[in-house]
């Protein structure tokens, strides 16, 4: 069921429930893409997250009533939320997944299974928040499932793709966390000089492909240069 | 060009945020009091997403190597080669020059100068995201280049007193109620709208932390689906403690909001120093939308007269003051 509430007097939120769905977070995106696509002279931006998404707008030239209104009569068509498959090659453990023994061990596997487990599903990615270029992807296998660090690392390298909880995914930039890392991505997934600034896009699917460490460093200086 | 001789604290460069990126993950940023950055723009002839120097309690020092037209804003001490000048006015300043500046009240701060700031635009703004290092704090030693004014004698401007925002004295804001207003008990809101809320040292430009009553929730419990974060939301983590999200919040997040902030009231907000108090009041989003419109119309009228484009006049009607606009030819 559709719901519409107010985030003070900028912005609405048009939320279909509090559930983790790809149909209703499709539809979410249909919509998003749809406002985007008439570009309305109120429209500052539109955030979508997994089943709500906000239209923020500037209150001086239209009113929440109106925004409302608008998006009642929005049409949107979610055959047009077409996500494409984008690769991300990992180097699986040693310096770039100093956790991943760990994780093995947790769940009573090998470091290949896991290895294997992680990159076998074609993960969708519900959309992008938190942090600059951060993919909220669903699809994780829960055999691979593994709690956060109690002490969360101060420094973890952009690239680093780690598991929490039943969750899984890549820092885009540098920042302190808490996630299992379990491998790297030598793409610079986040790169705010280009346009779109992150490599993956709401709807997509990615898929790990697992490399050595000698394919790793040729494609990091390509993405990243020689510094 | 100017260069920052001393940075007591931490100061950076800010304009109104990066827009429209929010759906990357990529926060909006921006100054932290939109209305003290705006009219010290407009002070110094500038459009209002001009970068600003956006600067905290123990304030900056900088020398200008060429001459150049500024103006501070907020509750500031503003002293230029040991001559003490006034916030909340533009005035010049000739090579060599020092200026001095730092806050009596409230937390933040803004240095505005005739053509704005040269900076590295990143995703379509100059403001500083430190955390993904989209800028950083200006530091002593760093020179800063000034843009092209197109008329350099814009100094000797003023706010009218009456225009000065009052960010300062009374601490109530006004909110707007949810969105998830159903993760609450009714005593849990009667709470949070009949309490005051101190700030608390750990507040930064993420977001400030407050301390006072619990609030209770709802046995829908404190953790939501991920949902879209707005300015002034009021987040509400299981221990009951509210935090206010503003300009440097992330774009998305866990935790149940019991209120949103209205936009006419941020600046208030970000004014609070840790130890002061804060109180919620809900209003009627009719109210709301009323306000912010009537503050943006002063807004507009102020850069205006500011730009000599319409004339400000004080007139007396049955012996009270008022203060009126006009556009078109002088009298």
């Amino acid at each position: 069921m559709l719901t519409i509430r107010l985030l003070g007097n900028s912005g609405v939120l048009i939320s279909f429930g509090e559930v983790i769905d790809e149909e209703i977070n499709k539809r979410i995106h249909a919509i998003a893409q749809a406002i985007e696509k008439d570009k309305p002279g109120w429209l500052i931006e539109v955030v979508p997250a997994y089943s709500s998404l906000a239209i923020y707008y500037d209150p001086t030239l239209i009113t929440h009533k109106e925004v409302i209104s608008y998006v009642s009569g929005l049409k949107f068509n979610v055959e047009d939320v077409k996500g494409r498959k984008i690769e991300i090659p990992v180097a699986y453990g040693g310096e770039f997944g100093p956790d991943i023994e760990f994780v093995a061990e947790h769940n009573g596997l090998t470091v290949d299974d896991v290895i294997e487990i992680h990159s076998k599903p074609l993960y969708r990615v519900y959309f992008l928040g938190f942090l600059p270029g951060f993919a909220y992807l669903g699809g994780m296998d829960e055999r691979i499932a593994t709690p956060r660090l109690e002490k969360p690392r101060t420094k973890v390298p952009a690239g680093s793709v780690g598991i929490a909880g039943k969750q899984t995914g890549w820092y885009a930039i540098e920042s302190p966390g808490g996630w299992r890392i379990i491998g790297r991505t030598p793409l610079r997934t986040f790169n705010p000089e280009r346009v779109p600034p992150s490599i993956v896009l709401p709807g997509d699917y990615v898929k790990f492909v697992p490399i050595d460490e000698k394919e790793f460093w040729e494609i990091y200086r390509e993405e990243w240069g020689n510094d | 060009m100017i260069e920052i001789v001393a940075t007591p604290s931490p100061a950076m460069i800010q304009d109104l945020g990066r827009v429209g990126y929010q759906k990357f993950g990529v926060p909006v940023s921006g100054v932290m009091d939109e209305v003290s950055a705006r009219l010290a723009n407009y002070l110094v002839g500038n459009p209002d997403n001009y970068p600003v120097i956006e600067f905290t309690v123990g304030g900056l020092i900088l020398k200008f190597h060429s001459s150049s037209v500024f103006a501070v804003t907020g509750e500031a001490e503003v002293i230029l080669n040991d001559y003490p000048l006034e916030p909340w006015k533009s005035y010049w300043a000739k090579r060599g020059d020092v200026l001095k500046v730092r806050l009596r009240k409230g937390m933040y701060g803004y240095i505005a100068f005739a053509g704005g700031i040269e900076c590295p635009r990143i995703l379509g703004s100059c403001s500083t995201y430190m955390r993904a290092k989209f800028g950083r704090p200006l530091k002593p030693g760093d020179r800063l280049s000034l843009g092209y004014a197109i008329l350099t004698g814009k100094a000797g401007k003023s706010i009218p007193r009456e225009f000065i925002p009052n960010l300062w004295g009374d601490k109530t804001v006004r909110v707007v109620l949810g969105p998830n207003i159903e993760h609450f008990t009714a005593q849990g809101i009667r709470t949070f709208l009949s309490s005051e809320y101190e700030v608390t040292p750990e507040s930064d430009r993420m977001g400030y932390r407050l301390e006072g009553p619990k609030i209770e929730h709802s046995e829908r419990g404190a953790g939501i689906v991920t949902e879209p974060i707005p300015l002034g939301a009021v987040q509400v983590p299981a221990n009951g403690k509210p935090i206010i999200m503003l300009a440097d919040r992330q774009t998305t997040g866990g935790y149940s909001k019991i209120a949103t902030i209205i936009r006419a009231d941020i600046p208030k907000v970000a004014q609070t120093r840790p130890g002061e108090k804060l109180k919620f009041r809900p209003i009627s989003i009719q109210k709301a939308i009323e306000d912010l419109r009537r503050r943006e119309i002063t807004m507009k009228a102020l850069r205006k007269a500011l730009n000599d484009e319409w004339f400000l006049y004080r007139i007396k009607v049955v012996g009270k003051e008022f203060l009126a606009f006009s556009g078109g030819c002088r009298p």
